[in-house]
């Protein structure tokens, strides 16, 4: 039935074939899907397919919600919108894409992986098309994570800064006063917490990732901006603080400071897992993006957000070439599939708006990305971390985003199997330069 | 012929089809977005026989073919002798052997994560019957993870081989035990001689369909250890592999050339099988053997 239809299309009119086909494969309410190209008059129909990742809740509502305010402005445009799965997302978008049935907007996180499909010429140039109100309240800083060659891939809608959060109640309870700034300070409250018989620092090991942002952050304040951004550029990773970061973390991984069991904790799944042991109070600490805060409400009890949860900087590691005040983390965004009509390009505006942006950071409970909807943050925990992004010399990316999969997948590995004990700081930076040989 | 032309078509399409994309797409660097064009010949494969990575995995599903044989062949074949026997609650024991096999793998997997996990049931009990000592973290500790992982492929798999078995012996024709009492052999002696001897199709197929289980053994490792630590704990397998360095990695040239070699190394040892165990087995059925016209 699919082929016929595109067989058609492509005869008549081969051009608007990448403007229309994914849009109207099925669903299509708008006879004539095929006069959506952007050169005719604004009224034309247009029908366009939006991918997303939120299944469930607030976030499936605030999209439902957005699109229906953007369709009354625009009311020559229709908006199938798809919830998918998270984990379903980046194999159902690869499949989509090959196969020309692809999503006109789709949920992108940047860096490596945005690379490649920019590679393939799967993606739409938007660098022209930002509306310049948007630009100037989104910050140029931000967009780093969607840009690749220069040219801007992805419209970000929300900032993602890694930091530790805490429970301010077991601090209290094990007599902590100070949030710690260095790892001799953040060693002498593990202690307190151990003496106490708090588990001190949950972590996700069995999903890896958690584990890996250990050593990113370790590389954040061990490695010098310049050899961050050449690694990014070269996957130049011969620098010697490369391997002071992994033995860093074995140094501090020695000292137990994890919960027992970690490497078959998962992250986010149920009340033993990372944050669940956060959410229950079972552990005092965890290294997490901005989402924290979101997840671990789910995993409370009563399904309310935790009110001791705290926050603090990665501490100052000792020797350390990189910046004390930088911060890593990630940007949720969305973009725009190649040839995809101009109202594609509108939407993505439409949804970095002061008010949109405004009800995305609510429904999600993080943080947005256009700066004039900051007031809307009342977390306190998330507070903290704008504040201290506000005053972050640079914001790097997570590694294994910037990157690409690639080597963030061989990282993984390595890390995890440091702290197993069966492969050391070495094997970590040698794990990258073998993933090469792979991809 | 013709009403087997759709059947041939389907097979086609899903199961060769798919193996010669495979190994088109295994000759190249390939990240799965557009048509792939960086072509690296062999080089892959040059890749993967030298990644060490690679190697341990083959070596645990060499390792978890031999055990499997050696843990579940004995004690199917003990346990079926048992139930093929008229003893009170047989077809409950039946059912109950049999149930582990039934449940889904990731409900399997998930349930003896939870339980062996560091602070899971099992330790806890252990603490509490005055056992601390015998704690382990046996997910984790490379020491004894695989040692885990066959005592729940056992468990998971022995009720298959005792239905196996226990169909063989029902098959097995009552004249020839009547004629054995009758000479007065002992029940030791008739097992040995009689149920054993023409047990012999049975336990080879079964073996040829657990040499084939193991080597694809997936789902349960990759739900108990993730993504990443079945590599680290010692229970990766050759698929696990190709999952993480094919999807999770995004290369996805890599990953289809792992599933050649997994599709080449299964087929040589099937075949190697086949032609050294089944044959006799096999004869004139799945072979054109001179026997078939005399018989």
């Amino acid at each position: 039935m699919k082929a016929p239809a595109l067989v058609a299309l492509g005869a008549s009119v081969a051009l608007a074939l990448a403007g229309c086909s994914g849009g109207t494969s099925g669903t299509a309410t708008t006879p004539g899907g095929s006069s959506s190209a952007p050169s005719q008059s604004a009224a034309a129909p247009v029908t366009m397919t939006f991918w997303h990742n939120s299944t469930t809740g607030d976030g499936k509502k605030y999209w439902e919600d957005t699109v229906a305010a953007f369709t009354k402005e625009h009311p020559n445009v229709t908006i199938n919108i798809q919830a998918i799965q998270n984990e379903d997302m980046d194999g159902k978008l690869q499949t989509a894409l090959n196969s020309g049935q692809d999503p006109t907007i789709f949920m992108a996180r940047g860096g490596g992986k945005l690379a490649d499909v920019v590679a393939a010429g799967q993606v739409m140039d938007i660098t022209d098309k930002i509306a310049p109100d948007v630009k100037t309240a989104l910050g140029d800083g931000i967009f780093s994570a969607f840009t690749v060659g220069g040219k801007i891939y992805g419209m970000p809608t929300s900032v993602l800064p890694g930091g530790i959060y805490y429970s301010k109640d077991l601090f209290k309870e094990a007599g902590i006063t100070a949030l710690p700034t260095t790892f001799e300070e953040l060693n002498a409250a593990v202690a307190k917490l151990k003496a106490k018989g708090i588990s001190p620092i949950a972590l996700g090991g069995k999903d890896a990732w958690p584990a890996a942002h250990w050593y990113y952050f370790m590389a954040l304040r061990d490695c010098s901006k310049d050899v961050m951004d050449k690694a990014a550029a070269e996957k130049d990773f011969s620098d010697p603080c490369w391997l002071k970061a992994g033995e860093d973390l074995k140094a501090f991984a020695d000292t137990d400071p994890f919960n027992k069991g970690y490497l078959t904790t998962s992250a986010q799944q149920g009340a033993g897992s990372s944050a669940g042991q956060i959410a229950n109070h079972k552990a005092a600490m965890e290294l997490m993006g901005a989402w924290e805060p979101g997840v671990v409400k789910d995993l409370t009890p009563d399904k309310k957000s935790l009110a001791d949860l705290g926050w603090f900087p990665f501490p100052a590691v000792s020797g350390g070439a990189g910046d004390p005040t930088a911060m890593m983390g990630g940007s949720d965004g969305f973009a725009c599939r190649q040839g995809a009509p101009a109202e594609c390009v509108d939407f993505l505006n439409f949804m970095a708006n002061k008010a949109n942006q405004e009800g995305y950071a609510k429904a999600f409970q993080t943080l947005p990305a256009n700066k004039d909807a900051k007031g809307v943050v009342t977390d306190p925990a998330l507070q903290d971390v704008l504040a201290s992004y506000d005053k972050a010399a640079y914001v790097s990316l997570w590694l294994d985003t910037m990157y690409g999969q690639n080597v963030g997948n061989a990282l993984n590995g390595g890390v995890v199997n440091m702290l197993a004990g069966k492969g050391t700081a070495a094997e970590i930076v040698a794990a990258v330069k073998t993933a090469a040989a792979k991809g | 012929m013709i009403l087997a032309g759709p059947a041939i078509l389907m097979f086609l399409a899903f199961v060769i089809l798919p193996v010669f994309m495979a190994a088109y797409y295994g000759f190249f660097k390939w990240k799965g977005f557009g048509v792939p064009t960086n072509f690296v010949g062999f080089q892959n494969y040059i890749t993967i026989f030298t990644d060490q990575n690679f190697l341990d995995a083959l070596t645990h599903n060499g390792m978890i073919v031999v055990m499997s044989l050696i843990m579940q062949g004995p004690a199917a074949i003990a346990f079926a002798l048992l139930l093929n026997q008229n003893i009170k609650g047989r077809s409950l024991i039946r059912v109950l052997i049999f149930v582990p096999y039934v449940i889904s793998e990731v409900i399997v997997g998930t349930g003896w994560s939870l339980m062996l996990q560091y602070q899971g049931a099992l330790n806890d009990l252990l603490t509490n019957l005055g056992m601390g000592w015998a704690t382990a973290d046996w997910i984790a500790n490379p020491n004894t993870a695989i040692w885990t992982l066959m005592v729940i492929i056992s468990w998971k798999y022995l009720g298959f081989a005792v239905i196996l078995m226990l169909a063989g012996m029902q098959g097995i024709p009552d004249e020839l035990y009547e004629a054995a009492a009758i000479d007065g052999a002992s029940y030791w002696r008739i097992q040995r001689w009689i149920t054993l001897p023409l047990l012999g199709p049975t336990v080879r197929v079964w073996a040829f369909l657990s040499i084939i289980g193991s080597l694809q053994l997936f789902d349960l490792v990759y739900i108990i250890w993730g993504q990443y630590v079945s590599s680290t704990a010692g229970t990766s397998t050759m698929a696990t592999y190709m999952v993480r360095e094919g999807r999770l990695a995004g290369n996805y040239g890599y990953g289809n050339a792992v599933a050649v070699a997994i599709f080449v190394i299964s087929l040589v040892i099937a075949l190697t099988y086949q032609r050294f165990v089944l044959r006799r087995d096999t004869e004139g059925a799945l072979t054109d053997g001179p026997e078939r016209k005399a018989r």
